[in-house]
């Protein structure tokens, strides 16, 4: 048998459009990863550590937070590295914009690497504690604006400020101790109203941060007076919808 | 003669008690206390940052605002039950206050 250009070219062609149908999104979602992984081995990895749980040797005065518990979605990691934390409500900005170095896709293939390597299990997770959390009656609903002003007045206002700005006299003082505290302006934050309550409930440990800086407060309240916070939080609060 | 001076002491406070609850390591030390009414409760604070003190207790109603550290603040308990005291910074201190 004779193979001439043609007869080889033919097959290959076939495979390839087969390929590149069955496979297409795979490829372009697998360059992608590579891509973003890339990218955080060269730029993100030194504050964030190979696996995103955080270097221990980083010294910081905000330790950067551990990508593997994050709260965050995909989406709103790509938020974060394109704008910076500062912009999203940080009170620093020692997570810095990004949008200067690299354009939207490459943000994104960075915010996608993260989000499949170290947090892949999030969203279930995310969704699993608000299953697993009280539902709020309708009787209960009508409540949950003034049981939310009230807690947030007694005991959040104290490190977020009254407004939610992340200003307030405790901070203030604190600022010249060891026992720092750089609450997050939530007029400003990412978290949509189920995340705020879920972040409330289990403090900022659990979701990542170094210290515990933002405590759980489920042995405090209970998840109707956690679900008011988020609410009052998410509506009257919060000014970036 | 004798009545009336012992009325006025009861009404001056002079045989009330004061009773010391530090705030430490995040905790209220004791965590529990027994009190009479018209006694007296002595918050000191002994951590390196701000704490609070507040009962939502209808008929002993306080919050002695933010405290900073080695600062002491007294509070008059006025009326008898048993009522919790908390930290409106910190969501795990709690005091139980029991006045008789």
């Amino acid at each position: 048998m004779i193979l001439n250009k043609n007869t080889l070219i033919l097959p290959f062609t076939i495979l390839s459009l087969l390929c590149s149908t069955l496979f297409g999104d795979d490829m372009y979602k697998q360059e992608s990863l590579d891509n973003g992984k890339l990218i955080y081995e060269s730029t993100c990895i030194s504050c964030h550590g190979a696996k995103g749980e955080t270097s221990s040797a980083i010294f910081l005065i905000v330790k950067p937070r551990k990508l593997n518990k994050t709260i965050l979605s995909q989406e709103q990691s790509f938020k974060i590295i394109k704008d910076g934390a500062h912009y999203w409500g940080a009170h620093s900005d020692i997570m810095p914009t990004f949008k200067y170095v690299y354009n939207d896709d490459e943000i994104s293939n960075v915010a996608l690497y993260i989000s499949e390597e170290f947090n892949s299990h999030r969203d279930k997770k995310v969704l699993k504690l608000l299953q697993e959390s009280d539902a709020v009656s309708k009787d209960e609903q009508v409540k949950m604006l003034s049981v939310g002003e009230k807690i947030f007045k007694r005991n959040c206002s104290t490190c977020h400020g009254v407004i939610g700005d992340g200003k307030s006299e405790y901070v203030e003082k604190l600022k010249v101790s060891k026992d720092f505290l750089f609450p997050y302006n939530l007029t400003r934050t990412l978290l949509n109203e189920d995340e705020i309550f879920l972040y409330a409930k289990f403090g900022g440990h659990y979701w990542g941060t170094d210290k515990n800086d933002m405590p759980s407060w489920q042995n405090k309240y209970n998840d109707f007076k956690l679900k008011s916070v988020a609410k009052y939080v998410n509506e009257k609060i919060k000014k970036i919808k | 003669m004798k009545n009336i001076l012992l009325a006025l002491l009861v009404t001056t406070g002079l045989f009330a008690a004061n009773h010391v609850v530090d705030q430490k390591g995040k905790t209220f030390i004791p965590h529990a206390i027994s009190v009479a009414v018209g006694d007296t409760i002595t918050f000191k604070n002994s951590d390196p940052f701000a704490h609070n003190a507040y009962t939502d207790d209808e008929a002993n109603e306080f919050d002695i605002g933010m405290q900073s550290p080695k600062i002491d603040v007294k509070v008059t308990v006025k009326a008898a039950g048993t009522f919790n005291v908390e930290c409106a910074i910190h969501p795990n201190m709690l005091l139980e206050v029991t006045a008789k």
